[in-house]
């Protein structure tokens, strides 16, 4: 029934130009990924093939339940944070929205930091447990339940704040029925909420299970020793310590091939949405013991999520700030890292509607995931083997690798942001291409008329997210840059990582605190500002 | 839309361009690793050193690590514009010799405090793989690996993965080292101590810094940094009666390089006085001559108990030791 949604195609109004602009941005990326593997192959095809050391089957089976584990749990946090933050108004909280939000895209190394701030050793609950009780109150933070702890905190406040904009999205009028039907919570959450948030779960299932599946630093540092490993740290040896590029292809390839099913199931099993709005939330709120219980979910929520992040800035925030922001390099990072920043969030965003309004354009099964599965590529494709891929492709063609570092980093950050921003913008367009293609081929919109008029309003919001998440994304990422360094070329993390290799921590810390101060501001600035240009 | 992308673009590359070289100027360029090159290691001074007496210009490249460097060479082959590889260490530059795309750097080495006869590479800095602790937290740190193993399974040490960190790599080889056939039993007894295993030296002092362990694997030179750039005489390494493993930092010559000269005189460079008083305070480790006073007290005098390591018997079991590391391990 998910596969083929009961409506009649020819409400859809005809847009070739869009399912062509969708169908070329996919085919571009599957061949970019292609070109990748390719180019490592026929380099490793003169190397004689080494003895894999690797037991693959006992690996993606580790991998796999931690993958799983920490996408159940993701989903269902971040499904109840964003119920509580849904209902709850209070002073701050845009703030908190914020702050969920930033966890993704902060390197997943600050999180980790700040979770051992909080749950460590020498963090504060087992500092205020000796300080109280004479005890220590350790918790085994080190292991798969460190791990998933690190996750749940990256993708949980993700999911939250996606699903959050899908409930906030809810129009006006369905809301003031429920109200006047006095639906009790349980049947308002099943009858409004879910079918809202039906279409957005597979696309942030197949996200976080990616996620989880390819972690490399998280795994590493918070793992415990090598019975915790992933399939992406084997690939990294295989490139790094046994330079046998033909054994890292082949566990490449079967990563790709384990995260391309995942990707294709969730394409498949996707509900087309349930309708969007922009909706001024009417004052519909629950009482009694559902309220208490969504203050006690945000309670949980802010302990949980928003402790370890606060850790980093009280970290962060001391004497050495001043002396960080008194070096000029401290300044190039910082150009270099919001230009990139701005570049990426742009191309994002083009991308993501390119792929999201030509998805929505059809619904021929086939064609909707054959358009929508390749912008998941870089959650698939293991970081090592991009970078090294894209280092041999731009040589190939003859380029400078220092020349083309900035388009390279630039492309490579747009096409990590992508299948977030899908994730954000493909279900609203969905419902929109379903609810009003009547309309709007009724009143003979042309494409442009269509998203000028219709869509563009509908999902401002949306834009504003995605342009924060991108943004950000860039301004945290570490991954492509190593291979591509030349000592003018900083961004903030790389920055941040040289300060640690330093003996530096305090610089570290300081760096750290201050792109998270930048990613809070840019969560809760962009998606007002965009918001605010597409209501006028 | 175009236009947008096209700005953006034009907007990183204008932010990102490199300062023009000067044209009539040779240029050397320098593959190393992202902390010698960064503005906190000794590549902006040693740049500077070089510079004022060769009439060129350096350009460093960088990559994470030193071995990512090889990686890079060896993809690049003799096409590779790099003209001196600089900070493979001794655990490395047997493979990097192997791949037959160093020259000899055709110098005698003066003065060297290590014995060295390596015809393709040249030493510029070492150390000791140790373990470090704060002697406030731990009064009676232990002085061997049998002491650590026999100590509680609350002591916890942070060390590296050895497929993706130097350090890592030569803790392995430290204990191969020290206890050779024995050396799965001395990681089992560890695996209870071992914290966790990162990716790099940086996320495990960082760890150790943060109070989550009482030990972490680093160098003998690390409580220097405290002492000198901190004012804090509270780190030291744990003594270990077994001896040390060096690691050697080293530098060598490509074959296919375009200023083999230049490339010569940077190496020779690297090893006077006025480049190894450099080092010590800004890559943290000893200096390859007696720079005498120069040396500051606080590195102390290197341990004299050093653990030979062969590089053809490195060569030919390195890979097996690091599978039986984390076997043991798992």
């Amino acid at each position: 029934m998910l596969l083929s949604p009961p409506f009649n195609s020819r409400t859809l109004p005809n847009r070739p130009l869009r399912l062509f602009a969708g169908a070329a941005i996919a085919t571009a990326i599957a061949t970019l990924v292609v070109a990748v593997l390719y180019a490592i192959f026929t380099t490793a095809a003169g190397a004689a093939a080494q003895s894999s050391r690797v037991d693959v089957l006992h690996l993606v089976g580790m991998t796999s339940i931690q993958a799983g584990l920490t996408t159940v749990l993701s989903l269902l946090v971040g499904t109840a944070i964003a119920w509580a933050l849904n209902r709850l108004r209070f002073p701050g909280r845009d703030l908190i929205v914020g702050l969920f939000a930033s966890a993704i895209v902060t390197p997943g190394l600050i999180v980790a930091f700040g979770l051992l701030a909080v749950w460590g050793r020498s963090g504060w609950i087992n500092q205020t447990a000796l300080a109280l009780t004479g005890h220590s109150f350790e918790v085994p933070i080190f292991g798969l339940g460190g791990i998933l702890a690190a996750h749940v905190i990256l993708d949980g406040a993700f999911a939250a704040r996606i699903l959050l904009a899908r409930l906030d999205a809810i129009p006006e009028r369905r809301l003031k029925t429920g109200q006047s039907l006095a639906l009790s919570p349980w049947t308002r959450f099943r009858v409004i909420d879910w079918p809202m948030l039906a279409s957005s779960l597979p696309g942030l299932a197949a996200i976080i299970f990616l996620l989880a599946f390819t972690s490399f630093p998280i795994v590493l540092l918070l793992g415990g020793g090598p019975a915790n490993q992933t399939l992406e740290v084997a690939i990294y040896a295989a490139v790094r310590l046994d330079f046998d590029l033909q054994g890292a292809v082949t566990l490449a390839l079967v990563q790709i091939g384990i995260c391309s099913s995942i990707i294709l199931a969730a394409a498949a099993f996707a509900p087309v949405s349930a309708s969007t709005g922009a909706s001024a939330p009417p004052r519909w709120r629950d009482h009694g013991l559902t309220r208490a219980l969504q203050w006690a979910v945000l309670a949980f929520g802010i302990v949980g999520f928003a402790m370890p992040l606060v850790a980093i800035l009280i970290d962060g925030i001391g004497p050495g700030i001043a002396d960080v922001m008194s070096r000029a390099s401290f300044w190039r990072a910082l150009g270099t890292s919001l230009a990139i920043g701005t570049g990426s969030a742009l191309l994002t965003l083009t991308l993501a509607l390119g792929v999201g309004l030509g998805r929505a354009a059809t619904r021929a099964p086939l064609l909707r995931i054959s358009i929508g599965a390749p912008a998941y590529a870089y959650l698939a494709v293991p970081a090592v083997v991009l970078s090294l891929g894209a280092f041999l492709l731009v040589r190939n063609a003859g380029l400078l690798p220092e020349t083309a570092a900035p388009v390279v980093v630039l492309c490579a950050n747009a096409l990590l942001s992508l299948p977030f921003a899908l994730a954000t913008l493909a279900p609203p367009l969905d419902a929109i291409a379903e609810k009003r293609g009547r309309l709007i081929r009724s009143l003979g919109l042309t494409g442009w008329q269509q998203f000028r008029a219709v869509e563009w309003p509908l999902i401002g919001r949306d834009i504003g997210v995605v342009l924060a998440l991108s943004f950000c994304f860039s301004l945290g990422d570490l991954g492509v840059i190593a291979l591509f360094g030349t000592e003018d070329f900083a961004t903030l993390p790389l920055l941040m990582y040289r300060a640690l290799g330093a003996y530096r921590s305090n610089d570290a810390a300081a760096i750290a605190a201050l792109m998270l101060v930048l990613t809070i501001t840019a969560f809760v600035l962009l998606p007002k500002l965009v918001g605010k240009l597409t209501d006028a | 839309m175009r236009s947008f992308k096209l700005f953006a673009l034009a907007a990183v590359i204008c932010a990102t361009a490199s300062p023009a070289l000067a044209e009539d100027k040779p240029v050397l360029d320098v593959y190393t690793y992202d902390g010698f090159a960064s503005e906190w290691g000794p590549g902006p001074l040693l740049k500077a050193g070089f510079e004022k007496t060769c009439n060129c210009t350096i350009a460093f490249t960088t990559s994470e690590d030193a071995i990512s460097n090889l990686r890079k060479v060896q993809l690049e082959g003799t096409a590779t514009k790099a003209d001196v590889v600089l900070g493979l260490d001794t655990a490395t530059s047997g493979e990097a010799r192997a791949t037959g795309l160093f020259a000899p750097h055709g110098l005698t080495p003066e003065g060297l405090v290590l014995p060295w006869s390596d015809p393709e590479f040249i030493p510029f800095d070492y150390g000791y793989f140790a373990y470090v602790y704060d002697k406030a937290k731990t009064p009676n740190p232990p002085t061997s690996f049998e002491e650590l193993i026999a100590l509680p399974d609350s002591f916890k040490v942070v060390i590296q993965d050895p497929r993706s960190s130097t350090p890592g790599l030569g803790h392995v080889l430290w204990i191969q080292a020290a206890y050779g056939d024995r050396a799965p039993e001395i990681w089992k007894g560890l695996k209870p101590h071992v914290l966790t295993m990162t990716r790099g030296w940086s996320e495990a002092y960082g760890l150790f810094l943060d109070g989550q362990a009482d030990m972490v694997l680093s160098y003998t030179t690390s409580p220097a940094y405290h002492a000198i750039a901190e004012q804090k005489d509270n780190y030291a390494y744990a003594p270990f009666s077994e001896g040390y493993v060096a690691q050697v930092e080293v530098a060598g010559i490509l074959k296919s390089s375009d200023q083999p000269d230049l490339g010569k005189a940077f190496l020779a460079y690297l090893m006077t006085p006025e480049a190894q008083k450099i080092i010590p305070t800004t890559n943290w480790m000893y200096p390859v001559i007696d720079i005498g006073d120069e040396l500051p007290a606080a590195f102390g005098t290197p341990p004299d108990k050093v653990l030979p390591i062969d590089e053809a018997t490195l060569a030919a079991n390195g890979r097996a030791w690091v599978d039986a590391a984390l076997a043991a391990l798992q």
